[in-house]
Formats: structure tokens, sequence, C-alpha cells
């Protein structure tokens, strides 16, 4: 299987005189792999995870996302790049004066499909994260879990080849966590995309076969 | 409230510098108006020993527009009535011949004085006659007013800009995290700025519509009412219809430029 993400000697950090915070790191992520990625609170698992859609430059070394250099990717290039991601954050970030079902297809809307297409796709995505009958309504009138499956499905809109996700469940109940984890194995299984976790704790039920890199004192380590 | 009052922030501004513009294009209509007058009422007399035709005259001077001879036969008439021996024919013959010669534009002293000479010095022309009345320094008031007017139009326009361009940071900063995500997902910068795009193009409009709405209300309302004939014979110099594109244009284009300028301004930030 071809790398999807690969980084060699990749260090990291906000600001050229600020201490670094991924040092040195070696690691390749394939098609199709499902990882998890572990470690303490201000260890850099978010600040990698940006590295990865382009928000943070590599300070040294090499990082190849989709065979895109993100070091020296254009502008251009990286906005491209970042339509074929499924990404979900932690705090949701949806569109709160956008309904439920105008943000699930936010990623239809960006490649300028019409708007057919989108509200045909918008019903399949909530009955997929059963949310249907929640189409009209506005994210804020609903729960975190019911927030977080809007935010599964937008990353599912346009079958991406890569989902980056950090900390999906951080601010869910069991109940929630487990129906967002079912959903990201599913994308995983059956869409075939790429799946990265950043989470300070992998699931004690996991059905799928997946990887655990951890970040320690800088560097980045497979847990076999 | 809160969104009328970041509407009636931008469209304050707008209207500043669409209420500039209009008017100097209102006092641009009233000189160029008063100039047509002044060429109008100026012409020179102009005596030549032999006929001249305009390009005769033109080859003198480009800025003469067209000639009219004048007819000194019945006056030529009147006059051999009165003598004995001598035929109109004698006196015809005797006689310069006569023109009148306007100017395709209104001239200032110094340039009729040129002109003057340029004739005089021409064989064939006898003599030079200048008329009409000098409106010299009344024009030259006209063009200080305009001159001042355009610099504070243009001082207006500047800091209006300024609090448009201010105005669309806070509308940039209350869509922030909306723009960030829509980043984060691969929306071109066109895109994510639609939603201040379209904020601005019906604050713009808004503008438009009160400015080209004032100035009509002036021509078709007020002026009416207000019984000054000089006002009511220059109406039509206080509003045209093709104003309204004008200002429409310039408030896009100033939209425009604006929301370029906020959006090229911003850095994407981490979400």
């Amino acid at each position: 299987m071809a790398n999807i993400i690969s980084a060699s000697h990749l260090t990291l950090g906000y600001g050229n005189n600020d201490a670094d915070i991924i040092k040195n790191a070696n690691f390749k992520i394939k098609k199709g792999d499902f990882v998890f990625i572990t470690g303490p609170s201000g260890s850099g698992k978010s600040t990698l995870l940006r590295s990865f859609y382009g928000q943070l430059r590599p300070k040294s070394g090499n990082l190849l996302v989709g065979a895109q250099d993100m070091g020296k990717i254009s502008k251009k290039k990286l906005q491209e790049l970042r339509t074929h991601f499924g990404i979900i954050f932690q705090d949701y970030k949806l569109i709160n004066e956008w309904s439920v079902a105008k943000n699930v297809v936010l990623p239809l809307v960006i490649a300028g499909y019409n708007a057919d297409v989108q509200e045909t796709q918008a019903k399949r995505l909530l009955k997929h994260v059963k949310l249907s009958e929640h189409a009209d309504r506005l994210p804020l009138e609903l729960s975190g879990g019911e927030q977080q499956r809007i935010g599964v499905a937008r990353a599912l809109a346009k079958n991406p080849t890569l989902i980056l996700a950090d900390e999906p469940t951080g601010n869910l109940d069991e109940y929630s966590s487990n129906v967002i984890w079912d959903l990201m194995e599913n994308a995983n299984e059956q869409l075939d995309a790429t799946v990265v976790v950043v989470t300070h704790r992998i699931p004690n039920i996991f059905s799928i076969p997946y990887r655990h890199l951890i970040i320690e004192n800088k560097g980045i380590y497979e847990v076999h | 409230m809160k969104y009328i009052k970041e509407h009636i922030m931008f469209i304050f501004p707008m209207l500043a510098i669409l209420l500039g513009i209009e008017s100097s294009m209102v006092f641009d209509r009233m000189s160029r108006d008063y100039e047509k007058d002044l060429k109008a009422d100026y012409s020179m007399l102009v005596l030549a020993n032999t006929p001249m035709k305009l390009s005769g005259f033109q080859q003198l001077d480009r800025r003469i527009s067209s000639m009219s001879r004048i007819e000194k036969r019945t006056i030529v008439q009147e006059m051999a009535q009165g003598m004995s021996g001598i035929s109109a024919e004698d006196i015809m013959q005797a006689l310069p011949h006569f023109y009148t010669i306007h100017f395709g534009r209104y001239l200032d002293v110094q340039e009729i004085d040129k002109i003057k000479h340029a004739l005089v010095a021409s064989e064939g022309i006898e003599k030079v006659e200048t008329f009409g009345k000098s409106h010299n320094s009344s024009y030259h008031l006209f063009i200080f007013i305009k001159v001042v007017l355009w610099t504070f139009v243009g001082f207006m326009t500047f800091t209006s800009l300024f609090l448009v361009i201010k105005q669309m940071e806070i509308w940039q900063f209350s869509h922030r995290e909306r723009m960030q995500v829509m980043e984060i997902f691969g929306a071109s910068t066109m895109l994510r700025s639609g939603i201040l795009f379209k904020r601005a193009m019906i604050d713009a409009l808004i503008a438009t519509v009160l400015t080209s709405g004032l100035f009509a209300f002036l021509r078709f309302v007020w002026i009416k009412q207000s019984h000054i004939d000089l006002l009511m014979q220059k109406e039509a110099l206080l509003f045209a219809y093709e104003d309204i594109a004008i200002l429409g244009g310039i408030a896009m284009s100033i939209v425009i430029t604006s929301v370029i300028i906020v959006v090229i301004g911003s850095k994407e930030r981490k979400l």
C-alpha cells in the first residue's frame, strides 16, 4: 500500500525562536490505515495533526501528505489538497448560523455541487448519522454528541481519502463516543478512507485493526 | 439591533462618499453648463480683404470651431441711398469681408489674445475685434471652487474608505470562525469571503439608492416647490439617471476593493 503520510526528520514548532514541539520524527501512514496518535496533554498531538492539513509548516525535515511536500506546498495546492480531507474537531467547529443539513454538505458547497446533489447527499449523510429529523435545525439546538455526529457527517460528505480527527470524543459521554467510533470504523472499512485520530485514550472496544503512534519527549514512536 | 447598527456603520461612510461624488458631479455639470453659456456668448469679428473659408481659419488656429459670414448687402444698399454718385456695388467692393468666428470651448483672455494675434498676423486679415463679456474672473472662481470641492471630496472619500475597511474588519472578525472552517475544508478566498461581499454589496446598494433618491427628490420635488427661477431653469443639472449607474459602479468598486484589502490582509489562524 502507498504511503499517504510520510515524515522524515520532521521538526515542528510555532516560531523559529520557540522550543520545538515535535523533533526529528520519522513515521509513515499507509493508505487505508486506522491510526491512533496518543500522548500526554501538551505533547503536540494537535500540533502534529495541524501539520497534516497544512496549518503549520515543518520547521525542518520532510512531511509528505498525499505526495505533497507540506513544507513547500503553494496556497492553491493546499486548498485543493484540503478538499480531499475530512476533518473532525473536538469542539465540532460547525457553522452555527447554518442549518444542520447545510453544515453537513459544506465540502460539497465548496466543491461547487449543485443544490440537488447537496440535498440528496445531506439526506443520505444525516440518515447515516441518524440525525434525519434534525436537518432543518441549527447546530446549537442539538446536544454535544449530536453536534459531533454532524461533524463526522461533514467529514464524510465528499468521500475523503484522509480523515483527520482531533480528540473527536473529548467532550462526549460514553454512549455518544461509541457512536462516533462506530462511524469512524465504518468510514475506514467501507469507504477505504485512511483515518488518523488524535486522542488521549484509545477506546476499550474497537473492532477493527489499528495502529498506535505515541508522542513522547518530542519524538513519535509506534506501539506494537 | 446589533445587526442594524453594523449596517448603519457601513452605510454612513458609503453615503458620505457617494454624496460627495454626486455633489461634485452636479457642480461639474453646472460649471460645464456655465462654460457652454460663456462659449456661446463669445465671438470674434474678423475683417478680411479676401473671402475666407472655415478651413482657412482653422489652419490659423484649431480652436476655431465655426464661422459665419456677415451679410453686408442690406446695410450697403441703405448707405448707397444716402450718397449720390456712388453705387452700392462700389461700396460693396470697397468694403472688406466680415466674419464672426466661434470656438469649440471656452477660452480665457490669454488664449483669446493669442488667437487674435495669430489672425492679425495672417495675410488677408485686416482687423480682428473681440466681443462678449469678460467672464474671466468668475470663470476662475468656478475653477477654484471645483478644485476645492474635489479636494474636499477626495479627503472625505479617503477618510470614509478607512471607516468602510474598519467596519469590514469587524464583520470579518464576527465571521472569522465560519471563514476559518471553510478555509480548512479548502474553500477559495472568494467563496469564504462571500458573506462579506454579500453584506457590503447590499449596503452599497442601499447607499446608492439613498443618494440617488435624495438628488432625484431635489430635482423633481424640492426645486419645483422652491420657486427659485434660476434653479428651476437648470433642474436637469441636479440629477441625471446615469448618475445611478455611476454611483452604483463607484459603490461596488469601493466594496470589492475593501473586501479584497481586508481578506488579503488576514492570515490563517489555527483553529
